[in-house]
């Protein structure tokens, strides 16, 4: 009875679904919140949605860790690595973007005493 | 044998170790990153001389696995450009340092030297996981520069620059997963053959993604309400870097990857009035703004949505009168930025009647020969860029385009010529501006490509019509790679 979950294209459809609802509720926050920190959030959300629904898709359960080994003597049957590489990338990336984003807000802060986005206004003509 | 591998390695090698330079004071960090910077120059042009086929370099295991740059004439020139404005950029900053702002210069030469580094990465790269890994660190050193001084408005633009550029990326990376989803390779070549065969809304998706994704960073038009803040907020120096190495990095991969995945031109149309749209709508705002770097900021919208809409229609003369505008506009946008830069003393004062209030016969030449060059007047260096340009939109019948630009152009020419009347005004007293050897040299380097170009279009034009015809030949591209 419980089998159809553990099958592949259940399996991708849980997590595509997933992913993206979480994908909205970051783009929501991104175009709802105000405050900088809040902003930064839905864009980290957005970006982990974005992960996990790569390697959720990426995924086949009948398929072994890439890793060679005394069983496992050739490159057959197992999960493509290549999506997992990018995504360390990507997550160390994003980390960074996010890290520099939250010390430009707190130095904005500490010099405006603001740190809400749409109060960001000493740029006009 | 040269590796283009040497055109990322030499820049991201010295800005990590700018840190150890820096054992030998400051200027041991300014004067041995200018020469790395003039030694990829003289790279860059002696292989533009010997160069004739495209030379390819992959590291690690075989294509299509493994991690390739190419370097062919298009991409060159690209290098080229960037590396010669990057040495009279710290030329330039050679003097302005012992005058102003920039006092923690280590720090500044890491940057600027990431930023070639990912600028000529961004051009060379084969791999498109590569050029999102280029994009965010072109990215981050933006960031970093634009809110460099940390005042309330250097600050507010880098948070502005940052969140748009960390929207951007979000969609390119969600592009490229669809991409590696549904065709397993991340090699440009190979995706471009497969492109083609993807189910049409998959297509659909991707490009909107991608473009989504790109528009965001070659500033065009209703992705573009960040630009003139950054550039606002942002010193003017590095504005210079902004409009003449970042957005053209960003410009050619764009359309790069469009010729290669799309060789048909099936979204050219969208594509050409998105750009003429872009362009009229940053002339007819930047007319009626008073801060001078507001001013070029949306002057250089206008031109960058030029240079698109050129690019986007896809055939070789365009093409090519697009590269013409690529160094046309970075070369007087590099004077205009930089004159700026030594004319603008006072911090949080740059409103235009400044302009009125300076003295330096040097100077005035300079900009008008930029300036002039920006409107495309004939003798001048941007004028055969424009001309091809609207003779291509004629010839291909798009006459709702070309009326677009040249009302676009004729908005420009307003607020260009007021800009001028304001250098020769006689109604304020005058201050003397004084400009060191090395700025003047600057100078009159880049005015002097400007008028020799201008006067002799032909020596050049071979070159680029060669370029433009490799950067639309998808198929020997994909020949190459494979």
């Amino acid at each position: 009875m419980l089998e159809i979950l553990n099958q592949n294209e259940t399996i991708h459809t849980i997590v595509t679904v997933g992913s993206m609802s979480l994908f909205f509720v970051g783009l929501f926050g991104l175009l709802t919140q105000k405050h900088l920190i809040k902003v930064f959030m839905s864009i980290a959300i957005m970006e982990t949605s974005l992960f996990l629904f790569f390697i959720g898709v990426m995924f086949d359960k009948n398929f072994t860790a890439p890793i060679v080994d005394a069983t496992h003597t050739t490159f057959t049957n197992m999960n493509d690595p290549i999506p997992h590489a990018m995504i360390l990338t990507a997550i160390v990336i994003g980390m960074a973007v996010l890290a520099l984003g939250v010390s430009f807000a707190i130095e904005y802060y500490r010099v405006t005493q603001n740190s809400e986005i749409d109060k960001m206004n000493g740029l006009k003509n | 044998m040269i590796s283009s591998i040497l055109f990322i390695a030499l820049p991201l090698l010295f800005g990590f170790a700018t840190p150890l330079f820096s054992k030998f004071g400051k200027n041991g960090v300014a004067y041995s990153s200018t020469l790395m910077q003039i030694f990829l120059l003289y790279l860059a042009s002696y292989l533009i001389m010997t160069t004739s086929s495209p030379h390819i370099e992959i590291i690690a295991i075989a294509p299509p696995l493994g991690i390739s740059f190419v370097l062919n004439k298009v991409s060159l020139f690209f290098v080229l450009i960037f590396t010669f404005l990057m040495t009279l950029f710290s030329l330039y900053y050679l003097s302005y340092r012992k005058t102003d702002a920039f006092k923690d210069e280590t720090k500044f030469f890491i940057l600027i030297n990431m930023l070639l580094a990912s600028a000529i990465g961004l051009v060379l790269s084969s791999d498109i996981f590569n050029i999102y890994v280029f994009f965010e660190i072109a990215g981050i050193s933006a960031y970093i520069l634009s809110a460099y001084t940390k005042t309330a408005q250097a600050l507010e633009a880098g948070l502005k620059y940052l969140i748009t550029g960390a929207i951007a990326s979000l969609f390119l990376l969600f592009a490229i997963m669809l991409i590696y989803i549904h065709i397993g390779s991340l090699n440009l070549a190979i995706i471009a053959q497969n492109f083609e065969t993807l189910p049409y809304n998959i297509k659909i998706l991707i490009s909107i993604f991608l473009l989504i994704g790109f528009g965001f960073k070659v500033e065009i038009f209703p992705l573009n309400f960040w630009v003139v803040d950054v550039y606002q907020g942002s010193t003017s120096i590095i504005n210079a870097l902004f409009s003449g190495i970042v957005v053209k990095a960003y410009l050619f991969v764009f359309f790069h990857i469009l010729y290669l995945f799309i060789p048909s031109g099936e979204f050219s149309l969208f594509l050409i009035y998105l750009g003429a749209i872009s362009m009229l709508v940053a002339e007819i705002v930047g007319l009626r703004q008073t801060d001078i770097k507001r001013v070029f900021a949306y002057s250089s919208l206008g031109q960058v949505a030029l240079i698109f809409t050129a690019f986007a229609m896809q055939n070789q003369e365009a093409v090519q009168s697009a590269l013409f505008i690529v160094a046309s506009h970075s070369i007087a946008k590099f004077i205009i930025f930089l004159a700026i830069t030594t004319i603008y003393k006072e911090e949080n004062n740059f409103h235009i009647d400044t302009l009125k209030k300076f003295h330096s016969p040097f100077l005035k030449v300079i900009i008008v020969i930029a300036m002039l060059s920006l409107l495309g007047i004939p003798l001048f260096m941007g004028f055969v860029g424009k001309f091809l340009i609207l003779k291509s939109l004629a010839l291909h019948s798009l006459v709702g385009v070309l009326s677009i630009i040249i009302l676009a152009s004729l908005i420009e020419a307003v607020y260009y010529f007021k800009l001028i009347g304001f250098l020769f005004s006689k109604e304020h007293k005058r201050e003397t501006v004084t400009i060191s050897f090395t700025q003047k040299i600057v100078f009159i380097v880049l005015a002097f490509l400007i008028l020799f170009i201008g006067l002799l279009p032909f020596s050049i034009s071979n070159f680029l019509s060669q370029s433009a015809s490799i950067m639309l030949n998808s198929t020997q591209y994909i020949g190459d790679l494979l």
